[in-house]
């Protein structure tokens, strides 16, 4: 019996490897990346797990075709944001920051668990019982690089201006901001 | 076999880890780990150090950061333009450089605020 | 096809098709990992030449011929180093963020290209890959300064921060006009488009902000601020020992030939030359010459004050970058270039 193809993926009965697991990697990545951002004790390691979050949907845009946005969102999010998060984390009084820690509830996580156990249960029995009719897997559109650039200029003209007085809007409100407080 | 590019970097990632990670493990063999209350102190040229060692400082070059990322979301929309800027005609550059003339004042009035703070 | 379970021959026959393949030769050999360590263990070498020159000293001398084995005397020296970690430190980001560092100034040489075929991976983002991977650097080095738990490491981690974020984007800017008159982020494409003319000539303002911000942004003299010594020990670095200082230091002077090769591609022509060498040969002496050019100003100039760097990379650099990205605008949209067959 042959299982696994050199140059093709391997064949087991309900997955098939390596889109799936690619695919359940990423998700993972990103889903425990933003659990930890919020359950951490520090303040630091939240902001470092953020990261790890924001890298995982930098790898969900590579998985749909999609590197440009991919290497977009490290750089402005990872790149920009955290950079911003850290520097802020890193100026703030420890006192305000220790009080941070408040205990769990009893029976919050599992609560959560239970939920999310209900939601899979609930999706799964769909996609079951709605079985051969399943629509097939949209494919991502796939958009040369070459061609992002015109699209968005040609289609998409308003938003970009809007983008532009918006970007400044917001960059002249924090300097505004930053000298209120001089 | 003509891999995906994209696996060959995680490839490449990996290998890069595993080898750094090995120098990073030899010590852990081959130096000696004592630690020593003396040597782990924060080196301040010799005298005991005084106060926390992440102070908070007083630091008047943040708006810089704050420019950083608007500048950094314009740069790259810039990038998905100049690709194409010799197969497009000329008249579908013309939102982008409305998008220029329009941003351009405001962040280079932020630069100038940042710029002349009395600060320092 | 391998058949399961697969017999000893077969996975001999698999283990020498693949070792013996293109692309694990690219990975693991040139321009891969072994090409990267032996140049960077040669830059460490080289650079201590230089400035010793400069400073009318000789240098390494002892270890190996002409001191050549120098690097790795260091490196086996460091190794048997103890680490020591300050107290209260924040161990796991002390550990892992010069692994991190060193990671992420080796990622990116999986796109760029040494030769025609002599790249390990061709991605269509090149170039926007190689500044994400390099953007994630101020944010380490700040990690790193604050779990070192001590005020010198984070003042010059908090300088370092204000450094490489300002320079970035005319770094960003200068590549802009690269990346318009290449018409690709692909960095063997953008080589490419140079067989007729380097882009240093039409993109030169370009090429002297690219320079001197990538010379910021490797901590260089005269940008050296958040190492400065006299002022504080050793900067960001200054808890560092042993091996956490290998990884540091070997992701520095990684970057060192990562920018090198940055400029020999977006400006210098990549791998064009005369054909009487081959053209990853050529590559490596265009990346050379580069990185000596960045090596000599640290032998030569005093450093910047920061008011100075701050007002340098914002406004001068960036204006610089932004004319001569409005020059290529004028070259390309006048046809200047493809009328006289350079583009």
């Amino acid at each position: 019996m042959v299982f696994c193809q050199l140059g093709g993926g391997c064949e087991l009965p309900l997955i098939s490897i390596p889109p799936d697991l690619t695919f359940i990697v990423l998700a993972a990545v990103t889903i425990i990346g933003s659990i930890m951002a919020l359950q951490a004790k520090e303040l630091i390691y939240g902001a470092v797990a953020l990261a790890v979050s924001f890298i995982g949907i930098a790898g969900f845009f590579v998985f749909l075709d999609a590197p440009y946005l991919a290497m977009l969102q490290i750089a402005i999010y990872v790149g920009a944001i955290v950079v911003l998060i850290l520097f802020t984390i890193m100026l703030v009084r420890r006192e305000a920051t220790d009080e941070l820690t408040d205990r769990p509830e009893r029976g919050e996580g599992a609560v959560g668990v239970w939920l999310a156990g209900l939601i899979a249960v609930a999706i799964s029995g769909v996609a079951a019982l709605a079985g051969p009719n399943l629509p097939a897997e949209p494919q991502p559109a796939s958009l040369p690089i070459s061609d992002l650039g015109p699209t968005l200029a040609l289609q998409y003209p308003i938003p970009l201006i809007i983008l532009a007085l918006l970007m400044s809007a917001a960059l002249l409100g924090a300097m505004a901001l930053a000298k209120l407080e001089k | 076999m003509a891999l995906n590019p994209w696996i060959v970097i995680v490839i490449w990632a990996v290998i890069i880890i595993i080898m750094m990670s090995a120098m990073l493990a030899l010590p852990m063999f081959w130096s000696r780990r004592k630690p020593d209350p003396l040597r782990d102190m924060p080196f301040e040229s010799g005298q005991v150090p005084q106060g926390e060692g992440r102070r908070r400082l007083v630091m008047q070059y943040y708006p810089y950061l704050l420019m950083f990322v608007v500048f950094d979301v314009v740069a790259m929309f810039l990038f998905a333009w100049g690709i194409s800027f010799t197969k497009m005609p000329l008249d579908a550059s013309l939102p982008v450089i409305l998008f220029l003339v329009l941003a351009a004042p405001p962040l280079g009035y932020a630069l100038h605020l940042a710029l002349n703070r009395e600060n320092w | 096809m391998v058949g399961f379970p697969p017999t000893p021959a077969e996975i001999l026959a698999l283990i020498i098709a693949i070792v013996t393949s293109h692309q694990f030769i690219t990975i693991v050999v040139f321009p891969g990992f072994i090409h990267l360590l032996l140049v960077v263990a040669f830059l460490t070498w080289y650079e201590r030449k230089v400035l010793a020159r400069i400073q009318l000293r000789i240098g390494p001398l002892y270890a190996g011929p002409g001191g050549i084995l120098q690097p790795l005397a260091d490196g086996v020296k460091l190794i048997f180093k103890e680490i020591m970690i300050p107290y209260k430190a924040d161990r796991p980001l002390f550990l892992g963020v010069p692994l991190m560092l060193a990671l992420l100034a080796a990622l990116p040489f999986a796109v760029i290209p040494f030769g025609q075929n002599w790249v390990i991976a061709n991605l269509d983002v090149g170039i926007v890959f190689v500044f994400a991977a390099a953007s994630l650097f101020p944010s380490m080095i700040l990690l790193f300064a604050w779990a070192s738990n001590s005020k010198y490491p984070f003042l010059g981690g908090l300088r370092s921060l204000f450094q490489q974020v300002g320079y970035e984007i005319p770094m960003w800017i200068s590549t802009l006009s690269v990346v318009m008159l290449a018409g690709s982020l692909n960095l063997v494409d953008i080589v490419n488009a140079q067989s007729r003319i380097w882009f240093i000539i039409p993109a030169f303002l370009s090429f002297i902000v690219f320079f001197i911000a990538a010379m910021a942004e490797l901590e260089r003299l005269p940008f050296d601020l958040p190492t400065a010594e006299p002022e504080l020990v050793a900067g960001w670095v200054t808890e560092s020992s042993g091996a956490i200082f290998m990884l540091i230091f070997m992701g520095l002077y990684m970057k060192l030939y990562l920018m090198s090769a940055l400029v020999t591609v977006l400006f210098l022509g990549g791998w064009w030359g005369p054909a009487f060498l081959p053209q990853p040969v050529w590559f490596i002496i265009k990346t050379l010459i580069v990185a000596t050019f960045i090596i000599i100003p640290r032998g030569v100039y005093p450093r910047i004050r920061v008011d100075m760097l701050i007002k340098l990379g914002w406004t001068r650099l960036l204006i610089i970058a932004l004319a001569n990205v409005f020059l290529t605008i004028l070259l390309l949209s006048s046809g200047v270039l493809s009328a006289w067959g350079w583009l």
